[in-house]
């Protein structure tokens, strides 16, 4: 089976390296990891992930920002983003797993891996 | 006495026909004289009875003379003086009047005495008119004297008349039991009347209020009673207008005070000025609270953010790590997985917190309007119906059948409600009696500063009205040395898991925003009585919509 690459671009070390280890522990998916928002422009472009998991509040580009970048180019334009959020309410998630507001995808934090790839599974059959 | 001393001259001068007559004569012209100190002054100050009297004066001497029998004495040189003294009667006419009379008489006399003929004629018949001439004389001097001071009076009381009658002010005059004595033209204006004879000597009660009339007379009475000045503002709400009356007393010739001069001044435009002032200010006052409070709930909002963001984070770190660790013990070893539950509920114990917190800092859609607050009880009751109807309690809900319209924030106070409903419910789950009371009823502001929890306050003014909600349960009851903090943040008697300990802390900062208070009461083993005091929306439509 034809692994997904997911990029996870978190300013979080310790997070980065959880969710990169549970993400491959599903054997579902092949992931590639960024600590802040310039290493993960990068990545998207040379790596090409499937998907980015990306984390709105980081100290040098903000998830926003990266998003903005990524889609002003033409090779990284049709990846799929889910953003992560500390600052989203029980009652704003609502209840699946992941929040779609305008065009953009949100998860809650903090989030459980079973959800998390319930989430990522949900926006790559989407798309 | 000088009268007495010069009769008794003219009979010595004359030597004979001093018999009875002439003494009683005397002594009953003496005894008329001493009669007259015991006339009231005010008769003396008409014309017809002061010349009656010099007229009966006149002829007293004239038969004093007869008597004598020395009717050509110079005697009659008396006259002058009398004419001089009645010149002050100040009537020209009665003056000429009563000199001819007396010259009449005089002249009679000489004529039966027939001194009138002879060689010595000439001398008695010039004395008539002698007396006449100095008659016209004074009379025409003191005349002159007393129109010249007429017209002064006659000046200066015009002057006052003017000053008076074309004031801009309502003067009157008034007496003790409150009727009109005089009224400018002001006044009549004002009281809607054309002529003074309209208003005179009826009762100031006939055109004020009955509260109003009460007020003015006792003024009025106090002025007169006790000889001061009184001020005082009212409004009259016949006129719809404000005045401001200065009432003073006013003395008659004896000092005493009998009447009081009213002067009033419309003064509505000034009470609506300072009126418009003090709205002002309590706008501005209300505008710096909100901009406060705008400010605070801003703060609150970027701490937590802050907050949220702080926790989650690592929140999100070892939630992850027990995913983690869960894969990496997948032999079934029951103390880890036990373990793993409990940092489960940990995480989401910490997680709820934050989700509350950044609940309440994010209500920033504000809006205060006018709520039935018995439709919103209902609403709130049945959202919390099943919770209430599984944990067996009885409802008793007193809503009146009036609506109740209180100023709140629709979304704040349902909260609260619900928060205080639910707390209350919690409280009776293993008591035997489970009643959950809820009401509503106005009562009017008793006492200045109600407390929220330790705050003291000043929402309320006495003499207001307020809207009192009040939610009781049958529970265990709250002790007294924990009352104090149950608003403090994060202070819960629930056990761990189960509460936050924000909801009353959170409660009582969204019922501050409404400028309401919360309060309790509670016994041991009886229960415990939630009081949430709101604004009456009438209060709000003059203050219009807050943002």
């Amino acid at each position: 089976m034809n692994k997904k690459k997911i990029l996870v671009v978190d300013d979080e070390e310790d997070f980065v390296f959880f969710v990169r280890e549970n993400l491959m522990n599903t054997q579902e998916f092949e992931v590639v990891v960024a600590i802040n928002g310039k290493r993960g422009v990068e990545l998207a472009r040379t790596e090409r992930p499937d998907l980015i998991l990306l984390d709105l509040v980081m100290p040098d580009m903000s998830g926003e920002q990266v998003a903005t970048v990524l889609n002003d180019t033409p090779d990284t334009r049709h990846i799929p983003i889910i953003f992560l959020t500390a600052l989203m309410t029980k009652e704003d998630a609502g209840e699946g797993p992941m929040k779609k507001i305008g065009d953009s995808y949100f998860i809650a934090k903090p989030v459980r891996t079973k959800q998390l790839v319930a989430a990522i599974k949900q926006r790559l059959g989407e798309n | 006495m000088i009268l007495a001393t010069a009769y008794l001259m003219l009979f010595a001068s004359s030597g004979h026909r001093l018999n009875t007559y002439s003494y009683l004569f005397m002594g009953t012209y003496l005894a008329s004289n001493l009669f007259i100190p015991y006339i009231p002054a005010h008769f003396f100050y008409k014309a017809a009875f002061f010349y009656f009297l010099v007229l009966f004066d006149s002829i007293m001497v004239i038969t004093g003379i007869y008597l004598s029998g020395n009717v050509g004495t110079d005697f009659y040189l008396v006259f002058f003086l009398i004419i001089c003294l009645s010149a002050m009667g100040s009537s020209f006419r009665y003056l000429m009047v009563t000199t001819l009379l007396l010259c009449g008489i005089y002249g009679w006399l000489l004529y039966q005495e027939g001194l009138l003929s002879g060689e010595k004629s000439i001398n008695h018949a010039l004395r008539l008119p002698f007396i006449v001439i100095v008659a016209l004389f004074f009379g025409f001097i003191v005349d002159a004297i007393v129109r010249d001071k007429d017209k002064k009076i006659k000046e200066s009381e015009e002057r006052y008349k003017t000053l008076v009658q074309s004031s801009a002010v309502l003067v009157a005059v008034v007496d003790l039991e409150g009727r009109l004595l005089s009224a400018n033209n002001k006044m009549l204006s004002t009281y809607g009347f054309n002529a003074e004879e309209q208003m005179l000597c009826k009762n100031i009660s006939e055109f004020h209020s009955p509260e109003n009339s009460a007020e003015f007379l006792s003024h009025i009475q106090k002025v007169i009673q006790h000889d001061m000045i009184s001020e005082y503002e009212s409004y009259e709400r016949l006129f719809d207008k404000w005045f401001f009356r200065t009432i003073s007393p006013i003395k008659d010739s004896e000092g005493r005070v009998t009447s009081a001069s009213v002067v009033a001044k419309d003064i509505t435009e000034r009470v609506k000025k300072e009126e418009e002032l003090k709205e002002t200010n309590q706008k501005l006052i209300e505008t710096r609270d909100q901009l406060i409070q705008k400010d605070k709930m801003a703060a609150l909002g970027r701490m937590a953010s802050g907050i949220a963001h702080e926790i989650r984070n690592p929140l999100e770190i070892i939630s992850m790590g027990v995913d983690y660790l869960e894969n990496a013990f997948t032999d079934s070893n029951e103390m880890a997985k036990k373990s793993f539950g409990k940092i489960d509920n940990a995480i989401d114990r910490a997680n709820k917190i934050i989700n509350d917190i950044l609940k309440f800092s994010r209500k920033t859609e504000f809006k205060l309007e006018p709520v039935v607050i018995s439709e919103l009880l209902t609403e709130t009751l049945s959202l919390a119906e099943h919770h209430i109807k599984k944990s067996g309690i009885r409802l008793n809900v007193n809503l009146p059948d009036v609506a109740v319209i209180a100023s709140v924030d629709r979304n704040m106070l349902q909260q609260v409600v619900l928060n205080v409903i639910n707390n209350a419910v919690d409280a009776m789950s293993d008591r035997p009696v489970k009643e959950l009371s809820v009401s509503v009823r106005r009562e009017s502001v008793t006492k200045i500063g109600y407390k929220t929890g330790y705050r003291q306050t000043d929402y309320f003014k006495i003499g207001e009205e307020m809207i009192v909600v009040g939610i009781g349960d049958t529970g265990m009851g709250i002790p007294q040395d924990v009352l104090p903090k149950i608003f403090e943040p994060f202070f819960t008697t629930k056990e761990t898991g189960k509460g936050t300990g924000l909801g009353l802390s959170l409660a009582h900062m969204m019922i501050e925003r409404l400028r309401g208070v919360i309060d309790v009461q509670s016994e041991i083993n009886k229960g415990t009585v939630f009081h949430i005091k709101l604004q009456p929306a009438n209060d709000i439509r003059s203050k219009g919509n807050l943002p």
